[in-house]
C-alpha cells in the first residue's frame, strides 16, 4: 500500500518522539512514562478482567499521577522495563498515532552501546505481540547525521561526531562511515536538568520574589527564553555593567496558585546557565572537563584515518545545544585546541630540521554544524531515511523474522544515502 | 483506561487546536495514517492562513454508490470542496481568518472526517429499516482482504465482518475473545447489547453465493444484530462510531492479550531465574574443605582460571551490563 | 574554561613572602608604588572585574606572585559582600567596609591566615611588617572601590552585587580578618 506511510519512533529516556516518517516534525512529543495502578506487576495471573488496559501514557499518565503510580521504563537510554515498554508502545500505536501495525513499517532508535539482546526484545514486541509489517533499527547518532543533511550546506556523510544533549546526559558520539566508534564515546553528566537547577540557584540567590513552589518551572522558562552562550564570561559581566538596559530583561510570571503575577529580573543567568557545559567547575564538584575538550579526546581516542573526517562535520543534536552561539563557541575552543597541538608538533619536528628548512603541518578543519532541525534531530533523520525508497531493502519484514528469529534484529544494514 | 478505541483522529484534532489558536505560518505539509489504511495530508498550498485537510479512503468509491457525499455535505456543508486534492477522495478547505464562533466543533468535526465517511451505510440501512424497506446488501470493502457487510430487514439491520488473521495464534485469540461477547451478554448489564454471532471459516448465510467473499482458514465471520433500540434517534451516532471501529477494536484486543501473556511469561521467567539463582551445585570432592593431619584445614585451588558454575554462567546472560548503574553514566576522564 | 589569572603574573616585581607588591592608584599611604597610568587597570580593578566570574571556581592554579595578591583581595570582595547583606544605605555602607578593612587581620604564616600552604611566609621581621601595611592598603583601597560599584550612586547596594555574597572562591569562607 503506497499510502502507508511508515512510523518513526525516537524512545528517549525524558520524552518518546513519534510521528509519520516524511512529516518535519514529530506528531507526538510525549514523556516517556506510563501511568498504571499500584497492584499492577504483583500477581498478574489472579486478574480475569481487563484490569491490564488501566493504564495511561505521556502527558495523561502525569495527569493521572494522583491515583496511579508512575512508571518510566527506559533509564539512561536504555529500556528498563519491558512489559512498561510493551505497554507504552501499544497506547501510542492504537491511541496516539492509530496505526494498525499490520499494516505499516517503522523505524525505532537505540542509544549508543544498546546490548544486542535489547533489539531482540524490540524485534520481539513488533513482530510478535503487534504483527509489524516491518521493523528496522537506527543508531540515534546516525539518525543525527542525516538530520544535518537537511540543512544543506554539507556534503551528505555520516561520518561525523554527534554532540546529543537532551535532559539527562550529554554524549559525544564518533562515527565513520555509518559505524559507531564503540571504544571512543563519552558521555557528560551536565545535560539540560543542571542547567536549570544552576538557573534556579542563581535566581534564588537573587529574586526573592519567585514563589518556592514555582522556582523549577520560572527557571525552566528563563533558560528556554534568555540564554545564550557567550564568548567569555568576564566581558560579559563588564558589558551587562556598561550597558544594562541592552542585556538585563525582565519578565513577568503569574503565580500558579493565586494567579497573582510578578515580575523577575533576569540577568547574569543568561550566559551563565550554558556556560557549564564549557567550565563545568562552576557546578560540578567532581567532573571538570570543559565540553570542547571532551570532544577533543573522542576524536583523538578514533582511530587516526578517521579523524579529519571526524573534526570536520561535529553535529549538534538535542534540546540542551539548541541555545544561541552554543556551536560557534564549541568550534572556536576545538579549533584553538587543534592548533595548538598542530603547532606544538611542528615545533618539535623542527628542532630535528636544519635551520632553513621548514615544516608545516596540514591544517585540520574543524567545522560545528548547527540547524534548523536540531532539537529533534534524530527523530527528524529517521523521518527522512524512513521516507526514501531505500528504506525498502533495510528493515526486517515479517516473514524473515519467522525465519530466522529475532536474531536478525541485532543487525540493521547502513543506509547510504537520501535521494 | 485504553478500553475503547476513540472515533476521532488524536493528530487532525491536535494539530488543527494549534492551528486555530496559533498564529498562522506556513505549514510543510502533514502526512498522516489512521486505522484502515486511511492516510491524511493537511497543508497550506495557496495561502498560510486556509488549510486543507484531505483524506484518501480505499473504498470511497462504495460509500459514494452509499451516499457519502449527502453526509460529508452534511457535516462540513461549504468546507467541502468539489473536487478533492490529487490522489485524495475528500478535500476540507477551512480558513483561518474566518472561523466559526464554535472552534471547538469544527475540530471535533474535521477529525470525524473518517468515521463520517464511513457512516454512509449505516445511515442508509438505518433510514430504510425505519421507513420498513428492505435495502440491498451493501458491501464494503474496507481493506484489501477485508470487507463489511450491511443489510437492513424489515425489523433489523444486519451488519457483517469479514476480518482477516494473520497468524494462527491471532486467529485463536480472535475466537476466545468472540467467544467472550456471545457470553457476556449473559450478564444482566448487557442484556440489551446486539446479538453477536461468530463465525470462524464458514460466511453466514447472508453472504452465500456473493462473490469476493474470501473462504479460508483464517478469515473470520462476525455478525451484528442491531434492533431499532440500537439506532433510533440519539442512539445512532454512538452506534455508528463504534460498530465500524470494530475490526480495529477486536485486533487491538488480540494485540493487548498478547502483550498481556508476553508480561505473564516475563514474571515466570523471572521466577524461574530466581529458583535457579538459589540453586548451589554441590562441591565436587576435590573442592571440599580437607585438613591435614596436623588439624590444618586447606582448600585445593584450581590451576587455570575459575570455574564457571551453571548458575554463575545463567545468570550473568540475563544481567545485561548496562542496566548496572556503576557501569553506565561513567565519565571517562 | 578554568579560572581566570592576574595579568601581573609575568612583571617584575618585587616580592612580600610571595606575593608580588604591585603598583596601585591609591591615595592611601604604604609601600606599594603608586601607578603612573590612571586608565590602565590595577590589580584592585582586576580583583573587581574578575571577582563575579572567578567566584564560581573551586580550582585555582597559582601562577605567580599576581595571582596571590589577586586571590587575597577577591576573598576580601567576599567578605565585604557578607557585611552588606543587611543592606546598608550608601553612607552607612561605605563607612562599614572601610572599618572592615581597617580590622586586624592575619597575614602569611600565622595561624588564622587560610592560605598557608601556598603563601610563604616573609622571612624578615621587616618585610612582615612592609606585607601588612601592604595589605591593609590593598584592603581599603579595594573597599573604597568596591562600595563604589556597588552603590553606583543609590541608596541601597545593587542587587547584581550581593547576589554573590554566598558564594566562596576555592572553598574558603574568608581570608582571615579578626572581627
Amino acid at each position: 500500500m503506497t499510502h502507508a506511510p511508515a512510523v518513526v519512533i525516537d524512545n528517549g529516556t525524558g520524552y518518546t518522539k513519534a510521528g509519520y516518517a516524511g512529516n518535519n516534525d514529530p506528531q507526538f512529543i510525549i514523556p516517556t512514562c506510563l501511568a498504571l495502578r499500584e497492584s499492577q506487576g504483583g500477581n498478574l495471573s489472579t486478574k480475569r478482567g481487563i484490569e491490564d488496559l488501566d493504564y495511561f501514557i505521556g502527558d495523561e499518565a502525569l495527569a493521572n499521577s494522583k491515583t496511579y503510580g508512575i512508571s518510566y521504563p527506559i533509564r539512561h537510554g536504555t529500556v528498563d522495563n519491558w512489559d512498561h515498554m510493551e505497554k507504552f508502545h501499544q497506547a501510542l500505536l492504537f491511541h496516539y498515532l492509530r496505526c494498525e501495525p499490520e499494516d505499516h513499517h517503522f523505524l525505532l532508535t537505540e542509544p549508543p552501546l544498546n546490548p544486542p539482546e535489547n533489539r531482540e526484545y524490540t524485534a520481539e514486541i513488533f513482530f510478535e505481540s503487534f504483527g509489524a509489517k516491518g521493523m528496522y533499527i537506527a543508531v540515534q547518532a546516525v539518525l543525527a547525521l542525516a538530520a544535518s543533511w537537511a540543512h544543506g550546506k554539507t556534503e551528505q556523510t555520516l561520518t561525523g561526531t554527534v554532540i546529543d544533549s537532551g535532559d539527562g546526559v550529554t554524549h559525544v558520539i564518533p562515527v565513520a562511515e555509518g559505524y559507531v566508534i564503540d571504544s571512543a564515546i563519552k558521555h557528560i553528566p551536565i545535560a539540560g536538568r543542571d542547567i536549570t537547577q544552576f538557573v534556579q540557584q542563581l535566581l534564588r540567590e537573587r529574586e526573592n520574589s519567585i514563589p518556592p513552589e514555582d522556582s523549577l518551572e520560572v527557571a525552566k522558562r528563563i533558560k528556554e527564553m534568555y540564554s545564550y552562550v557567550c564568548p567569555d564570561i568576564v566581558k560579559e559581566f563588564k558589558k551587562y555593567e556598561s550597558e544594562g538596559d541592552k542585556w538585563f530583561k525582565r519578565h513577568e510570571f503569574v503565580h500558579s496558585v493565586t494567579k497573582k503575577s510578578y515580575t523577575i529580573d533576569v540577568g547574569f543567568e543568561r550566559f551563565l546557565g550554558p556556560e557549564i557545559f564549557f567550565s563545568p567547575e562552576i557546578v560540578s564538584p567532581d567532573f571538570l572537563t570543559p565540553l570542547p575538550q571532551v570532544v577533543d579526546e573522542v576524536i583523538q581516542g578514533c582511530p587516526i584515518d578517521t579523524r579529519r573526517g571526524l573534526y570536520k562535520n561535529i553535529v549538534l543534536s538535542g534540546g540542551s545545544t539548541m541555545y544561541k552561539d552554543f556551536g560557534r563557541r564549541l568550534q572556536r575552543d576545538i579549533k584553538n585546541m587543534v592548533v595548538a597541538r598542530l603547532r606544538h608538533y611542528e615545533s618539535v619536528a623542527q628542532v630535528n630540521l636544519a635551520q632553513d628548512q621548514q615544516i608545516q603541518g596540514k591544517n585540520v578543519d574543524v567545522n560545528v554544524i548547527s540547524h534548523k532541525k536540531q532539537r529533534y534531530a534524530v527523530w527528524f533523520g529517521g523521518s527522512l531515511l524512513a521516507d526514501t525508497a531505500e528504506f525498502n531493502s533495510c528493515y526486517h519484514t515479517k516473514a524473515q523474522y519467522e525465519e530466522h528469529g529475532p536474531s536478525i534484529a541485532r543487525f540493521n544494514k547502513v543506509f547510504a544515502s537520501i535521494h | 483506561m485504553l478500553i475503547d478505541l476513540h472515533p476521532a483522529n488524536r493528530v487532525l484534532d491536535e494539530t488543527l487546536r494549534e492551528r486555530f489558536n496559533g498564529t498562522p505560518e506556513k505549514l510543510g505539509q502533514l502526512k498522516l495514517a489512521d486505522f484502515d489504511g486511511v492516510s491524511y495530508k493537511v497543508s497550506t498550498p495557496d495561502s498560510k492562513t486556509v488549510l486543507h485537510v484531505s483524506m484518501y479512503i480505499a473504498c470511497f468509491a462504495q460509500l459514494r454508490a452509499y451516499g457519502a457525499d449527502d453526509v460529508l455535505r452534511r457535516e462540513y456543508g461549504n468546507l467541502l470542496e468539489q473536487t478533492p486534492e490529487d490522489g485524495f477522495d475528500v478535500t476540507v478547505k477551512i480558513d483561518l481568518e474566518n472561523l466559526p464562533e464554535n472552534k471547538e466543533d469544527l475540530i471535533r468535526k474535521v477529525s470525524l472526517l473518517k468515521r463520517n465517511a464511513l457512516a454512509a451505510p449505516f445511515e442508509r440501512a438505518f433510514t430504510a429499516q425505519q421507513e420498513g424497506n428492505e435495502s440491498e446488501l451493501m458491501v464494503i470493502q474496507y481493506r484489501p482482504d477485508e470487507a463489511f457487510y450491511i443489510k437492513a430487514q424489515h425489523d433489523r439491520v444486519t451488519v457483517i465482518f469479514s476480518t482477516v488473521f494473520s497468524e494462527e495464534t491471532d486467529r485463536i485469540f480472535g475466537k476466545v475473545f468472540l467467544q467472550e461477547f456471545v457470553d457476556a451478554r449473559r450478564s444482566p448489564a448487557t442484556q440489551n447489547a446486539p446479538q453477536v454471532l461468530y463465525s470462524a471459516r464458514e460466511p453466514p448465510m447472508e453472504l452465500r453465493g456473493l462473490p469476493n467473499v474470501v473462504e479460508s482458514e483464517n478469515v473470520g465471520f462476525v455478525t451484528f444484530v442491531l434492533f431499532p433500540r440500537h439506532f433510533v434517534g440519539p442512539a445512532a451516532e454512538g452506534c455508528i462510531s463504534r460498530i465500524q471501529l470494530f475490526r480495529d477494536y477486536l485486533h487491538y484486543h488480540i494485540k493487548a492479550s498478547k502483550a498481556y501473556m508476553h508480561s505473564r511469561l516475563r514474571i515466570r521467567v523471572d521466577s524461574f531465574l530466581k529458583v535457579l539463582n538459589r540453586a548451589r551445585p554441590e562441591q565436587p570432592d576435590d573442592k571440599k574443605e580437607k585438613k591435614t593431619a596436623s588439624g590444618k584445614t586447606f582448600t585445593r585451588k584450581e590451576t587455570i582460571g575459575r570455574p564457571l558454575s551453571p548458575v554463575h554462567d545463567l545468570s550473568s546472560h540475563f544481567q545485561d551490563p548496562l542496566h548496572n548503574p556503576s557501569t553506565y553514566g561513567h565519565c571517562h576522564l | 574554561m578554568p579560572a581566570y589569572h592576574s595579568s601581573f603574573n609575568d612583571g617584575q616585581y618585587r616580592s612580600l613572602g610571595n606575593i608580588a607588591l604591585l603598583p596601585i592608584k591609591t591615595k592611601i599611604r604604604g609601600p606599594a608604588p603608586s601607578a603612573v597610568d590612571a586608565e590602565t587597570d590595577d590589580i584592585v580593578d582586576e580583583a573587581i572585574g574578575l571577582f563575579r566570574a572567578n567566584c564560581f571556581f573551586r580550582n585555582f592554579e597559582i601562577k605567580g606572585g599576581g595571582d596571590r595578591a589577586l586571590i587575597y583581595l577577591l576573598l576580601f570582595i567576599q567578605e565585604c559582600l557578607q557585611k552588606l547583606q543587611k543592606l546598608p544605605s550608601s553612607v552607612e555602607g561605605q563607612r562599614m567596609l572601610l572599618t572592615h578593612a581597617l580590622q586586624n587581620f592575619a597575614i602569611p604564616g600565622e595561624n588564622q591566615f587560610p592560605l598557608n600552604a601556598m603563601y610563604e611566609k616573609p622571612v624578615s621581621k621587616n618585610d612582615q611588617d612592609q606585607l601588612r601595611q601592604y595589605l591593609s592598603q590593598l584592603r581599603q583601597e579595594c573597599a573604597t572601590r568596591l562600595a563604589t560599584k556597588i552603590y553606583d550612586g543609590k541608596e541601597v547596594p545593587s542587587k547584581w552585587w550581593l547576589c554573590f555574597s554566598k558564594r566562596k572562591f576555592m572553598g574558603l569562607p574568608n581570608v582571615g580578618t579578626m572581627a
